[in-house]
C-alpha cells in the first residue's frame, strides 16, 4: 500500500488531508502538544509520530527533525495544510527530498511509485496534471478535524533549532472561519470609508451572512481583519451565496470565491471582470444597492 | 537680462538631455543622442516601456530602418501589411475595395506592431546605446529658471539637463506645464477605442487570405461609427486582430453616444462579426488621438526644451490611414539632430534649438503634415460618415438585385439613387473637390 | 552582518492569456519586482540601516532577471548590491528548483545571517519558496513576520498567526517571510534609480552552482484551461434600484439560495 505522511504543526484540523490520502497508509508527524497528537490520533490515520512537548520552542524549530523522520520513510505522498507553520514543515521535507511542491491542488491519485497531481498554475488561470516519481509534497486546505480513528502515538526525540517563543500576544477577538460560511457578503475598493462598513454589516445581518473583503480592505487600511480577506493568498471560500460588492473581480480575488454556489456582483462598471464570472450582475453603486437590498430582506 | 543660452551657471547638469516618455519618438531621440555621445536619461512613467501604451498599430516602417538598419529582422514585428482594404459599411450592406500589391511587401512599407513589445525593444536598444532608462517615474513638473527649462521634478527629486525632450504623448502634460500649449479644443481630438482579439495564427491566415507573415489592414467608414465623425479599423497581428474605432470627441458628445456603444455596434456588424468569431477579447482600451493635422502642431521648441511625437500634435488622419508612429520617429530623428547641433554650439535656447524645426519640416513628416493640412476639416464633413456608403449601397443593390424588373444602365441607377438620397449633387461635387484638395 | 532579500522578477498572471489547451502566453504582461517583495526589501533596508548590515538582493529566474531594467528596478528599492542567476533554464522554474538554486547562491555569498522574502509571488502564489529555501539551508523559517529587530545576541521577530501574534527569539541564521503588510515600501525616486544604476550587479552562472541530483522528478501529463463554472451572467440594471433589487431577491428565492 502506498504511504502518505501528513505534517501537523499544532493544529489537528486535517480532515481534508486525511480524505485526500484515502487508500494509502497514513502516518501523521505531529509537532505540538500531546493534546494535539492525541487529537490527530483520533483522525483516521494509521500511526502518529509525535516529536515531544515543544515547551518554549516555536513549532517551526522542529522542521529539521520532521524532515529527518519523513526522509527516512521516503513516502509517495506528503500532505500539509496551508497554515503558515505547516508550510514550514512541508518546505523542510521538500528540500530534504528534492521533492516538487504542489499548491492549488484539486486531485491527487497515489500509486506505488508516485503520485499524479492535478493542480492550478499561475494563480489558477491554467491547470496541469503532473506525474511525480519519488515523493510529491502537496499543500491543501486542512479542513475540519478528522474523526473515526484511534491510532497509536509514538514519541520520537527531537532537537529543535534555536527559535523560542518569548511572548504570546493573543488577538483581542476570535477568528472567523469563512471556509464554513453558508453566505458571504464581501466588499472591495468600492467602499469609500470605514464608517460604511456598518452598512455592509447590516446587509450581512439581514442575510444571516458573514462579512468578507478583498485584499485592499484588510491590508493597508485594515477595515477588516485579515481572516476575512478572500483571495489567492487569503481565504478560499465556497458558500451557497457570495455577494461581491464593489469588487472588480481581478483574478487574485476571484479565484478565492470560485467555489461559491451563486455569485452576485454589484459594480458601477459594467465592463468589470467580475461580471464575466457572476450569476447575477447588478450595474449600480453599492451605496444605492446595499441599503435597498437590506430593506428588501428585512 | 538673464542668459537663456545655457542651462544654469555654476550648476553642472546631471545629463545632457532628459527625455520624458519611452514611446517611439522618445526612444528614437534618446537612442540617436546617446549614439552621438551625449549623456541621456529616458524617463518612463510606466513600470516598463510599453506598459502605458495602447496595444499597437500599423507602422510605416521605413523611417525606423533609417535609425535601426536591421529593424525588420530584429524588432518584434507582427505582420507585413500587403493587403489594404477600404470598406464602406451600411446597416445591412457593405462595399469594399481590396488593394493588394506586391510592391508593398518589397521593400516592406508597413508592418503591424504591438507597442508592449515594440517599446520594450526600443528601450532595450536605448540602454545598449548607453541611455540611462528610468522606469516607473512620473514627472511632476518641469524646472524653470530665468524663464528657461533646466530640468524636471518628480516627487522630492530634481534632475537637471541642458535640454528636456517632451515625448509624453497626446495629452503632453510637460508641454502644457512648460507653457507651450493650452488645453486643446475637443474638435481637434478623437477618441480611439481599440480591442485585441486573440485568434489562432492559422485562423487569421484563412479569414484574411494571407500566407506566412503577410498581414491585412482595413479602413472602414460608414455605419461602423453610428454616424459619429470618424472611422473603424481592423488589422492583423500574428495571432490576434486589432479592431476599433476612432471617434471625433465633439461629435460623439453632441450625439450623446458612449464610445463603448459605438464599438459594440461596430464589432456586431454582419461584415465585421465573422472575422472575430470565436475570438477572445484579450484587451480593451481607449486613448485620445490628436487628429488636427498641421494646425495642431504649434510651438515645438522653447528655451531648453523641445516637444516630439504625439505630444507635438504629430498625428495624421488622412481618412484612409491614421499615422502617428512614423511621424513620431521622424520627429525623434529631427529632435536628435537639432539638439546635437545646439549642444555642440553651446546654445540650447529656443534659437539654438531651431535646428529641430528645420530638420522636421525638411523631413517627409513635416512635408506630409503640410500636404494633409486640410484633411481634418474635410473629414469633419458629416456626409462622409453617413450618407455616401448608403448611396453606394443603394446603387449596387439596383445593379445586383434581380427582382425581375428590367435592368437599367448603371448611370441611370446612380442618378435615380442620388435623387432619392439626401446627398445633393452639389454636396457630392463640393466634397469631391475638397477631398481632392485635402488628400 | 549580511542580510539577503530573495526577490522575484515576475509577470502578473492577470495579464496573461490561456488558450483552450491550457498553454499560458504572457503577451502583454509586464515583468516587475514581484508584488510583495518590496515589503521584504523595506523591512531589510530598515534593519540594515539600524545595524550597519549589508543588504543584498538575490534573484534567480530566466535571462530577463539580469536585464538592466530588472536589476535597476530591484536596486532602486534599497539594495546595496544584487546577485542574480539568470538562465532561461530557470524561466518558470518550480518552487523547489527555485529554492534550491537560491540556497546555492546564498552559500556562494557566504556568511549570510538573515534571508527575507515577500509573502508570496505574484505569478505562482504558492507561499512555499522561503520554507523550502530554509530547508535547503538547514535553517529554521518563520512566515507572516511583521517586525524584525536585533536583540541581545539574538534576532527578535514578531509574527502574526491565527490566534494573535508571537514574539520569537532566534539564534543563528533564519529565513523570514514578511507579512504582506509588515511595512509600507518606499516608492523609488529618480535619485534612488540613479544611485541604483551605479551599484554592483553580480551575475552567477547557473552551471557554476552545485545543484545535486534529486530523488524525485516531475513529468507533465497534460495541461488544460480550467472550465469556469458556467454562470448565468444575468445583468440586472435599471434606474429604479428597488426594482432591480426585488428582481434579484425573487431570483435568489426562486433558486432556493435564500
Amino acid at each position: 500500500m502506498p504511504s502518505t505522511y501528513i505534517l501537523v504543526a499544532g493544529d489537528a484540523r486535517i480532515g481534508n488531508l486525511v480524505a485526500a490520502a484515502a487508500g494509502t497508509r497514513i502516518t501523521a508527524v505531529v509537532v505540538g502538544t500531546r493534546a494535539v497528537a492525541d487529537a490527530v490520533a483520533a483522525s483516521a490515520v494509521a500511526t502518529v509520530v509525535w516529536l515531544g512537548e515543544p515547551g518554549e520552542n516555536a513549532l517551526e524549530a522542529f522542521a529539521g527533525p520532521v524532515a529527518d523522520v519523513v526522509a527516512a520513510a521516503a513516502p509517495q505522498l506528503v500532505l500539509a495544510s496551508t497554515r503558515p507553520s505547516d508550510r514550514v514543515l512541508a518546505g523542510a521535507v521538500a528540500a530534504r527530498l528534492g521533492a516538487p511542491v504542489s499548491t492549488m491542488v484539486s486531485e491527487v491519485v497515489v500509486s506505488g511509485d508516485g503520485a499524479q497531481v492535478t493542480r492550478g498554475v499561475y494563480g489558477g488561470i491554467a491547470q496541469e496534471v503532473v506525474a511525480v516519481t519519488g515523493t510529491a509534497v502537496v499543500i491543501l486546505d486542512g479542513g475540519a478535524s478528522g474523526t473515526g480513528g484511534d491510532a497509536p502515538v509514538e514519541e520520537v526525540a527531537a532537537v529543535p533549532a534555536g527559535v523560542v517563543v518569548v511572548e504570546n500576544r493573543p488577538a483581542a477577538r476570535t477568528q472567523v472561519d469563512l471556509g464554513r460560511a453558508q453566505r458571504i457578503v464581501s466588499v472591495g475598493r468600492g467602499l469609500k470609508s470605514q464608517d460604511d462598513v456598518a452598512m455592509v454589516e447590516a446587509l450581512a445581518a439581514a442575510l444571516d451572512a458573514e462579512t468578507a473583503c478583498s485584499r485592499p480592505l484588510a491590508e493597508g487600511v485594515s477595515w477588516f481583519t485579515k481572516d476575512r480577506y478572500v483571495g489567492i493568498t487569503g481565504q478560499h471560500v465556497s458558500p451557497d451565496l457570495y455577494l461581491a460588492l464593489g469588487i472588480s473581480g481581478q483574478l487574485q480575488h476571484a479565484v478565492g470565491a470560485r467555489g461559491a454556489g451563486t455569485i452576485v456582483a454589484v459594480n458601477t462598471d459594467k465592463d468589470c471582470p467580475y461580471f464575466k464570472e457572476a450569476d447575477y450582475c447588478i450595474v449600480g453603486d453599492l451605496y444605492d444597492v446595499v441599503p435597498a437590498l437590506t430593506r428588501a430582506l428585512t | 537680462m538673464s542668459d537663456v543660452t545655457t542651462a544654469t551657471e555654476g550648476v553642472e547638469p546631471d545629463f545632457d538631455v532628459i527625455v520624458i516618455g519611452a514611446g517611439v519618438a522618445g526612444c528614437v531621440a534618446a537612442y540617436l543622442l546617446a549614439q552621438a555621445g551625449r549623456s541621456v536619461v529616458l524617463i518612463e512613467r510606466g513600470d516598463t516601456p510599453g506598459a502605458k501604451n495602447l496595444s499597437g498599430g500599423v507602422l510605416y516602417s521605413r523611417v525606423l530602418e533609417e535609425v535601426f538598419p536591421d529593424f525588420l529582422t530584429e524588432a518584434p514585428i507582427e505582420r507585413t501589411i500587403t493587403r489594404n482594404y477600404i470598406q464602406f459599411l451600411n446597416g445591412s450592406s457593405s462595399i469594399g475595395i481590396d488593394y493588394q500589391d506586391d510592391r508593398l511587401a518589397n521593400p516592406v512599407n508597413a508592418v503591424t506592431v504591438l507597442r508592449a513589445t515594440l517599446d520594450a525593444w526600443l528601450a532595450e536598444k536605448c540602454e545598449e546605446a548607453g541611455v540611462f532608462l528610468m522606469a516607473g517615474v512620473r514627472v511632476d513638473a518641469v524646472l524653470k529658471e530665468n524663464g528657461r527649462v533646466v530640468g524636471v521634478r518628480a516627487g522630492e527629486d530634481e534632475l537637471r539637463a541642458h535640454v528636456v525632450v517632451a515625448a509624453d504623448g497626446v495629452n503632453s502634460f510637460i508641454a502644457r506645464d512648460a507653457g507651450l500649449r493650452t488645453k486643446e479644443p475637443t474638435n481637434h481630438l478623437a477618441l480611439g477605442v481599440k480591442a485585441i482579439v486573440s485568434l489562432p495564427e492559422e485562423t487569421i491566415r484563412e479569414r484574411f487570405h494571407l500566407s506566412g507573415d503577410e498581414g491585412a489592414a482595413y479602413a472602414v467608414v460608414g455605419d461602423c461609427t453610428m454616424g459619429v465623425g470618424g472611422g473603424g479599423f481592423m488589422y492583423t497581428n500574428k495571432a490576434s486582430l486589432s479592431i476599433g474605432v476612432v471617434l471625433r470627441l465633439d461629435d460623439m458628445t453632441a450625439k450623446g453616444y458612449a464610445s463603448s456603444d459605438v464599438f459594440d455596434h461596430f464589432i456586431a456588424h454582419p461584415f465585421v462579426a465573422p472575422f472575430l468569431k470565436d475570438g477572445e477579447i484579450s484587451e480593451y482600451a481607449s486613448h485620445l488621438v490628436a487628429e488636427g493635422g498641421l494646425s495642431m502642431v504649434g510651438q515645438i521648441e522653447t528655451d531648453g526644451m523641445v516637444v516630439v511625437g504625439d505630444a507635438a500634435g504629430l498625428t495624421l488622419n488622412t481618412g484612409l490611414t491614421v499615422r502617428g508612429m512614423d511621424l513620431a520617429a521622424a520627429s525623434g530623428i529631427a529632435a536628435a539632430t537639432g539638439i546635437d547641433q545646439a549642444l555642440t554650439a553651446g546654445d540650447t535656447s529656443k534659437v539654438g534649438l531651431a535646428g529641430y524645426r528645420t530638420a522636421l519640416f525638411a523631413s517627409f513628416a513635416g512635408k506630409d503634415m503640410e500636404t494633409y493640412a486640410k484633411a481634418p476639416a474635410f473629414l469633419e464633413r458629416e456626409r462622409m460618415y453617413t450618407r455616401y456608403g448608403q448611396l453606394l449601397g443603394d446603387i449596387l443593390y439596383g445593379v445586383f438585385n434581380h427582382d425581375l424588373t428590367p435592368r437599367r444602365r448603371l448611370m441611370s441607377v446612380a442618378r435615380g439613387e442620388l435623387k432619392r438620397s439626401p446627398v445633393r449633387m452639389r454636396d457630392l461635387m463640393s466634397d469631391g473637390i475638397a477631398g481632392v484638395r485635402a488628400l | 552582518m549580511k542580510i539577503v532579500v530573495a526577490y522575484k522578477w515576475a509577470f502578473n498572471p492577470q495579464d496573461a492569456t490561456v488558450d483552450s489547451g491550457g498553454t499560458v502566453t504572457w503577451g502583454r504582461a509586464k515583468a516587475g519586482v514581484s508584488e510583495y517583495d518590496p515589503v521584504a526589501v523595506e523591512l531589510g533596508r530598515r534593519l540594515a540601516d539600524a545595524t550597519g548590515a549589508e543588504l543584498i538582493g538575490v534573484s534567480v529566474g530566466g535571462a530577463d532577471t539580469a536585464s538592466p531594467m530588472a536589476t535597476k528596478s530591484a536596486l532602486s528599492r534599497g539594495f546595496d548590491r544584487v546577485v542574480v542567476v539568470a538562465d532561461d533554464a530557470l524561466a518558470g522554474a518550480s518552487t523547489t528548483q527555485t529554492a534550491l538554486v537560491l540556497a546555492q547562491v546564498i552559500a556562494h555569498i557566504g556568511d549570510v545571517d538573515l534571508v527575507l522574502t515577500g509573502d508570496s509571488s505574484v505569478d505562482v502564489g504558492a507561499q512555499m519558496v522561503p520554507a523550502v529555501l530554509a530547508g535547503a539551508l538547514g535553517w529554521p523559517s518563520v512566515m507572516n513576520v511583521t517586525t524584525v529587530s536585533v536583540g541581545a545576541g539574538d534576532l527578535r521577530v514578531e509574527r502574526a498567526h491565527e490566534g494573535g501574534s508571537q514574539v520569537l527569539a532566534v539564534t543563528g541564521p533564519v529565513v523570514l517571510a514578511a507579512a504582506s503588510d509588515a511595512v509600507v515600501p518606499r516608492v523609488p525616486g529618480m535619485k534612488d534609480i540613479l544611485a541604483a544604476g551605479k551599484r554592483p550587479v553580480e551575475k552567477v552562472d547557473l552551471a557554476a552552482l552545485a545543484t545535486g541530483p534529486s530523488a524525485s522528478s516531475v513529468a507533465g501529463v497534460s495541461t488544460s484551461r480550467p472550465e469556469l463554472k458556467s454562470r448565468g451572467g444575468r445583468v440586472l440594471a435599471g434606474a429604479d434600484v428597488d426594482a432591480v433589487v426585488a428582481e434579484l431577491v425573487a431570483a435568489l428565492r426562486a433558486t432556493n439560495v435564500i
